[in-house]
């Protein structure tokens, strides 16, 4: 069995991206950068109408305009359109200007039809079906254990509540989008992408030709948070314009088009009832729930994602339950995998209900956790996370803080499953000693290129900076895509298995007993002209899965004016065996910051009138600013014997249920529906003038 | 965008023949530009005005501040003698959009910008304020909208200058038809108040040319409440001055932002202010004398409670 060395060098220490200068030039080359010779612009033409069916789209008038020398259909013949922002048609042009004009030259016949785009109004029998032969709301999926009814009869507190989260965009800060150039040879797509092989595989598919005819290349991208799978249309459609204007066409989407049609988080809308003994032990749980995951909704979509059904009672043990989930479509763009999918509105709902029985049972939070949790790893971050974070002296009873702007802190546990296998990769030992690790992998923003630098140079005895990285591209060994907090668990693994393989073969072939470090030169050398290739893959022992953390949060309300600020996060993350501490604290970081816009900012807001979406920018669709970030404390659990594990996922989870209860215990009163803004405090506290509904 | 011509005014007075009969000032472009990106506004002649002599100063003589149009609001944030003399108007420059974008938004584009109502700004909405028949946001999603308009639009103002100089007692002084036409705030925007394709009261063709300020010897204040720490709109702004002494305000002057198409002030409730000891009593009968008539929609009746504690917290620091 395969062991990571207990002595290292560079691997669970703080390195550097290896690409940070590069990002930070600007010389990092991002899909959205990429110009290859004779580029065009592509854009898409997409619906204006809510629902409607299609009976012509004109191109002639688009091909016309000066410039333009492509324009296509996403679909021949007439067609029924379900949400705004569905694809109707795309073009190419030498100009971006071009394009907009050709977009307002393109003629659509449509016969506008009735559409429903908020979740309460689609469940209503009455309103217009999304889908002509079935009913919106789908029937629900119900699991049962245990006597539940039985169970809340001898329960000694009861507990109910209502719970809400709103839909989420992923908006990445690099759009969708590809670069592709389609010429007899064969089809190359610069992608910007978290899965190079889902994208070669797909258009293949798409385009009726064979995989080994499409390169796929991600040098750099900036962000998926699962939404970046496969081609898309968007990047069919740039393939076809290529085709048809026989130039490459860059084709990316504009940040209004990210809040339209490439994926979400789905809404929730949860009903939970829990009941326990008098000391807290849970004794039964009932929740029935729906919520929108858009056109497509409904069936389970369990880890992978996209569905409106999420994990219940979450993380906790209990006896007897009866949970009942359904989707509800609605005229709007189809949710997608999203960071932890359906684990943060399962950890809101659970965790802020298990408050509202922590406070009926005048019990701290976090010992009703430790009573009720059965992962002796969250256990003990408990124990650690309590000491760090001051619980004990700052956790008060409810809305108990003298004057207007009142303290709270609350906190929340997390899993997620993770794990990895499959990759393949390459190390090319030069004669003058330069090393290259190539493999098929990309890297998300999480610094996998800097992982594999890392682990190379410490198998091989070298420095980080003189391991050539070279990943993104489906000309080498096959990975899989970055999704399910899987990547570093999977490609470290084999880099491992390559570099340990490879150190073998230069030592046999050159003679040199021990080739690392200080004789690494002169071995190489011994290989005359022609380098040393040597292949390896995933192997198991080295990675594992299946992580657990838990957050704290220490919040201030001003009730007053019902603002909240976050005034800090602990974290405590198992995350095994961390490859580079630098990196593994960055995606925390950002785990949280995005938890943060969840409890605090983000949410799409459709109109019901019109069925646009209203908030398709920075401006109204807010997300957490640098003066919104508070003191985020991490404790990486440092378990070296469970191997890699990813931490992408886990880390947004229980950020804002945490933050919520830190409300709660604020206040005194529940915010039960994210995001928390100042008007849902002042409501909940009861001081807002009802309106003119 | 729409294809336009691009020219430069080298004087106020030859401004306005530039613009032809479809044309707009381009100072900034902050929000002209965005406007034109989403087909708004598509006008066939951008005149640029930055280029014009003079109106890029800021000035003081003993009576008057003298803000040029073109001042950016970066120049008014940090300017050392108005942070001093008009504190309101220093603290809402501060709180403009983000330090690039003060660093290119002038005072009279700010004065000047159309509404940020989200469905006005919708590409595929045609809405009341667009010349369309329905404000959607009066039965939609109205959360960031009006408590008070004397129209069917409730589209609220949200330049936070606006608000500053409403409580300063500014004069804005508007080249019109050849001549230099004197207008409050109030007149700035009473259009607004009643017509709901208005974001102001300026005409086609009419140039800001500079903002005047007295020099009473006021205290002032600037405040808002946003959803995010910064680089975000108001849900509400208020902007106060006065003369202490003694702990009594006299010339004291209260307005509010994002709660009515105008800076919205009541005189009466500055009235009731002269003479009197400055305390939390009073800053809350004033508060409820701004806010009385306040007619909320769905989703912005918390704008009252918010209103009113700002309202007293703009009042009170005024005492500091």
């Amino acid at each position: 069995m395969p062991t990571w060395p207990k002595e290292t060098v560079h691997i669970n220490k703080r390195t550097r991206r290896v690409d940070g200068p590069a990002k930070v030039t600007g010389a990092a080359k991002y899909s959205s950068d990429v110009q290859p010779e004779g580029w065009l612009y592509g854009m898409i033409l997409r619906s204006r109408w809510p629902a409607a069916k299609i009976t012509r789209i004109g191109l002639d008038q688009a091909r016309r305009v000066p410039g333009i020398k492509a324009a296509i259909l996403v679909r021949d013949g007439e067609r029924t359109v379900r949400y705004y922002g569905e694809e109707l048609a795309a073009v190419a042009g030498t100009t971006k200007q071009a394009c907009l004009d050709a977009l307002r030259a393109i003629e659509v016949d449509a016969m506008p039809m009735p559409f429903v785009v908020k979740e309460e109004d689609a469940r209503n029998p009455n309103s217009p079906r999304v889908w002509e032969a079935a009913a919106n709301l789908s029937s629900p999926r119900v699991i049962e254990r245990g006597e539940v009814d039985k169970a809340f009869g001898e329960s000694a507190a009861v507990v109910e509540g209502s719970f809400a989260t709103s839909v989420q965009l992923h908006h990445a800060l690099e759009t969708h989008g590809n670069t592709v150039s389609w010429t007899d040879e064969g089809v190359t797509a610069w992608a910007s992408t978290q899965g190079i092989f889902s994208v070669r595989d797909g258009l293949a598919d798409n385009l009726k030709i064979e995989q080994s005819k499409v390169r796929v290349i991600s040098d750099y991208m900036g962000g998926g948070f699962g939404a970046k799978f496969g081609p898309g249309i968007e990047g069919a459609l740039a393939a076809r314009l290529s085709q048809a204007a026989k130039a490459p066409v860059k084709l990316m989407l504009t940040r209004f088009d990210e809040a339209l049609a490439v994926g979400n988080r789905p809404s929730s809308f949860q009903k939970i009832k829990l009941g326990s003994t008098a000391d807290g032990q849970l004794l039964a749980f009932e929740l029935e729930s729906y919520g929108t995951a858009g056109i497509g909704s409904g069936g389970s979509t369990e880890g992978g994602g996209g569905g409106a059904e999420f994990p219940a009672p979450y993380i906790y043990r209990v006896p007897n339950i009866r949970v009942k989930q359904s989707g509800v479509v609605i005229n709007a763009g189809s949710a997608r995998a999203f960071r932890a999918p359906g684990h943060p509105p399962a950890s809101f709902g659970m965790e802020s209900i298990l408050d509202e029985l922590a406070v009926k049972l005048k019990m701290d939070p976090v010992e009703l956790r430790l009573k009720n949790d059965p992962s002796p790893i969250r256990q003990r971050e408990y124990a650690i996370g309590r000491e760090r974070f001051g619980w004990q002296d700052q956790y008060k009873p409810p809305g108990s803080t003298p004057g207007p702007v009142k303290t709270g802190v609350g906190c929340a546990g997390a899993t997620w499953g993770g794990g990895g296998q499959g990759t393949r990769a390459e190390a090319q030992i030069n004669p003058d000693g330069s090393v290259e690790i190539r493999c098929g992998t990309q890297d998300l923003g999480t610094g996998i290129r800097t992982v594999i630098a890392v682990i190379a140079a410490d198998i091989l005895g070298l420095e980080p900076g003189q391991i050539q990285v070279r990943i993104g591209d489906t000309r080498f060994p096959p990975s899989g895509g970055s999704g399910g907090s899987t990547t570093t668990a999977s490609v470290s693994p084999a880099i491992y298995d390559t570099c340990h393989k490879a150190l073998k073969a230069l030592e046999d072939q050159t003679g040199v007993a021990d080739a690392r470090g200080d004789q690494w030169k002169s071995a190489c050398r011994k290989l005359g002209i022609n380098p040393l290739v040597v292949s390896g893959e995933w192997v198991a022992g080295l990675s594992s899965s299946g992580a657990g953390g838990v957050q704290f949060a220490a919040v201030r309300v001003d009730t007053e004016t019902g603002v909240v600020a976050v005034k800090k996060i602990t974290c405590v993350q198992d995350c095994g065996l961390v490859m580079n501490k630098l990196t593994c604290e960055s995606q925390i970081n950002g785990g949280i910051l995005l938890g943060i816009g969840y409890a605090l900012f983000e949410q799409r807001v459709m109109d019901r009138a019109t069925g646009v979406v209203l908030n398709p920018n920075f401006e109204t669709y807010k997300v957490p600013g640098f003066g919104d970030v508070p003191e985020i404390d991490i404790v990486l659990l440092d378990m070296p014997e469970r191997g890699v594990i990813g931490v992408g996922e886990p880390v947004t989870i229980p950020t804002a249920a945490a933050i919520a209860n830190a409300v709660a215990n604020a206040l005194g009163a529940r915010i039960n529906r994210l995001p928390i803004t100042p008007a849902k405090v002042l409501a909940a506290l009861g001081r807002t003038k009802p309106g003119l509904a | 965008m729409k294809p336009f011509q691009y020219v430069t005014a080298a004087t106020p007075a030859g401004a306005p023949e530039l613009l032809g009969d479809n044309g707009c000032y381009l100072a900034g472009g902050n929000d002209l530009l965005g406007l034109m990106k989403e087909y708004i506004v598509e006008p066939a002649v951008l005149v640029n005005i930055k280029a014009l002599p003079g109106l890029d100063k800021i000035e003081s003589d003993s009576d008057h501040w003298t803000l040029g149009a073109n001042v950016t609001v970066a120049q008014l944030e940090e300017h050392e003698g108005l942070k001093v003399d008009l504190p309101a108007l220093h603290q809402a420059a501060r709180e403009v959009g983000s330090l690039q974008i003060r660093n290119v938004a002038t005072v009279g584009g700010n004065l000047a910008q159309h509404s940020r109502c989200w469905y006005y700004r919708h590409r595929d909405v045609a809405c009341l304020k667009k010349g369309g028949d329905t404000c959607f946001a009066r039965h939609g999603e109205n959360r960031y909208h009006s408590l008070f308009t004397g129209n069917n639009c409730i589209s609220p103002v949200v330049s936070n200058l606006s608000v500053a100089f409403a409580a300063l007692d500014a004069t804005v002084v508007v080249q019109r038809r050849g001549s230099a036409v004197r207008m409050s705030i109030a007149d700035l925007y009473a259009k607004a108040w009643d017509n709901p394709t208005a974001h102001h009261s300026l005409n086609p063709g009419d140039l800001i040319l500079r903002i005047e300020i007295p020099r009473q010897s006021l205290r002032s204040a600037y405040r808002q409440i946003s959803e995010k720490a910064a680089f975000d709109w108001a849900l509400v702004s208020c902007a106060a001055a006065g003369r202490l002494s003694n702990g009594q305000i006299s010339r004291g002057r209260v307005a509010l932002g994002v709660v009515a198409p105008v800076p919205y002030q009541v005189p009466e409730a500055n009235e009731m202010l002269e003479g009197h000891l400055l305390d939390e009593a009073l800053a809350a009968r004033v508060a409820d004398r701004l806010l009385r008539g306040a007619v909320p929609f769905a989703d912005n009746g918390y704008k009252v409670p918010l209103a009113r504690a700002l309202i007293q917290r703009t009042l009170l620091a005024l005492r500091a």
